[in-house]
């Protein structure tokens, strides 16, 4: 895939939350059509890189382009184009399923059919359900749901499938996977090895706010000499990945 | 690249769509229609049978012209500054604005979505307090109804204009009920919510009537009476419209 435009860059983002660092110095380019994986440890750095090139937070220094495009001063154009995730977010609580797909597909002049959203996150049966009445798993796989509604160009998914069973979990790959078929970008923010070994072209290790590896998933187990991810992992961090479940 | 994708903002399907939603969150939250639909009736049935039946002006009585014009802007006024608010306040603090926010959803059609669906329950109680104003108190109807009609569409707009301000500005859905209380208890208090500004030292109550809780019953009552609403009044509620809507579009914040 190299020689294409990439759809996501992010140069040299800094961003400081008053004494402390969290991102420095970051730069990530992904490829039109490719999906990158963004692992580290809690505190790494990752929601705050990904909120940043989504455009909900101003990077103190840097660039972001997604497509082209700064999200911040763009946000109109970039928001057509781009589907986030956030780790962070509630939806109008007393709103069945069906109503807030409809709600969020109303925003996009082609959205995706509403069957067919609730079919890649399997949540057919529970269309009628408020949200609130949702277990926080079929709240995330909602919220990825709604993440796709306007058949987003590029996607930012923040724990995809942190505390999502693993019949949801193989789910959620099939769905990245179709998504990947239709060349849409994405970015993954994991803590899952399995899922980003399956899923990513690159996967960038973050650790204390600084990229400290960015290659393929088998050139990281090879370059640290490991058998796997997990090995990989702890050679570049010195430090285990906790599964947050 | 970025030539490729134009500008669609969200069109009127979605506009509907999302105060059909804010409409179904707010009938779903009982607790929440209380203030709204309830208030009205509340404020009008404590104040009204205080007030005597004797005609006072153009076949109007004290209920017309003075006890009315005050319920309405009461009501009005806490609705708009403090209610109102609040909601907005819970919406950013939940989250739900932070996720809106990498839509292309605009936060002008948030605030809108919000004024309307809270103009339709205002109006609800609203006309219930009224009916019941003129069937048990025998109240009259104003003697300008088009010119009160417009004072009070006015008058509303600016109180949701002052409230859509301190959704601005308030950090928490506590912070915003608290300013909004300060406000509307400040803005009554010059404005004759305590007993007529007449009682009040001559500059608080002359203030008192520029600002736009005072402006607002001068207008109405004016307006109750058939009389001439005077242009300085209009012109107060007018500018806190617009200083209100500029100061709330500027300071919005998803989060």
């Amino acid at each position: 895939m190299s020689g294409t435009t990439p759809a996501i860059i992010a140069e040299n983002l800094h961003k400081r939350y008053g004494g402390t660092v969290a991102v420095d110095d970051v730069s990530l380019h992904v490829e039109a059509g490719a999906v990158l994986g963004v692992l580290g440890t809690n505190g790494a750095g990752k929601t705050t890189t990904v909120e940043m090139i989504a455009g909900l937070r101003r990077p103190d220094r840097g660039r972001v382009g997604v497509l082209g495009l700064d999200p911040r001063r763009d946000r109109a154009k970039v928001r057509q184009v781009l589907g986030v995730q956030l780790q962070q977010a509630y939806l109008h609580g007393a709103l069945t399923v069906a109503e807030l797909i409809g709600l969020y597909r109303s925003f996009y002049p082609a959205p995706r059919p509403a069957e067919e959203l609730l079919e890649l996150v399997g949540l057919g049966e529970q269309r009628a359900v408020r949200f609130e009445k949702l277990s926080g798993g079929q709240q995330q796989r909602l919220s990825i749901a709604l993440a796709l509604a306007g058949r987003p160009r590029v996607v930012i998914l923040d724990e995809l499938t942190t505390g999502l069973d693993p019949r949801a979990r193989r789910q959620m790959w099939k769905t990245i996977e179709r998504l990947r078929d239709e060349d849409v970008t994405i970015v993954l923010v994991s803590h899952a090895m399995e899922e980003v070994e399956r899923l990513c072209d690159h996967v960038a290790l973050l650790d204390a706010g600084r990229v400290v590896a960015f290659d393929t998933p088998a050139g990281l187990v090879s370059r640290a000499g490991a058998e796997n991810l997990d090995e990989a992992f702890v050679a570049l961090t010195g430090k285990e990945l906790e599964e947050a479940q | 690249m970025s030539t490729a994708i134009e500008t669609r903002r969200p069109g009127a399907r979605a506009w509907l769509t999302l105060i059909q939603c804010e409409a179904k969150m707010v009938a779903r939250d009982t607790a929440g229609l209380i203030v709204p639909i309830g208030l009205p009736l509340l404020i009008l049935v404590t104040s009204a049978t205080a007030a005597g039946d004797q005609v006072v002006a153009g076949g109007r009585t004290a209920l017309d012209l003075f006890v009315l014009p005050l319920v309405l802007t009461m009501v009005i006024a806490t609705i708009g500054i403090i209610n109102m608010p609040s909601f907005l306040a819970y919406y950013r603090r939940s989250g739900i604005l932070r996720r809106l926010s990498v839509t292309p959803a605009s936060p002008v059609m948030v605030l809108v979505a919000q004024v309307v669906v809270s103009v339709l329950q205002a109006a609800l109680g609203i006309a219930a307090a009224l009916a019941v104003a003129g069937l048990l108190f025998g109240a009259n109807p104003p003697a300008a109804l088009g010119r009160a009609l417009g004072v009070f569409a006015l008058a509303m707009a600016a109180m949701y204009a002052l409230g859509m301000m301190v959704a601005a500005v308030a950090p928490t859905p506590n912070s915003a009920v608290a300013i909004g209380l300060v406000l509307f208890f400040a803005l009554g208090a010059v404005g004759g919510m305590f007993g007529g500004r007449q009682a009040l030292p001559e500059p608080v109550a002359e203030f008192g009537g520029w600002l736009p809780f005072g402006a607002a019953v001068d207008a109405l009552s004016a307006a109750w009476a058939g009389a001439a609403v005077e242009p300085a009044q209009l012109l107060s509620l007018g500018a806190t419209v617009v200083v209100g809507a500029a100061v709330a579009g500027l300071l919005f914040r998803w989060e």
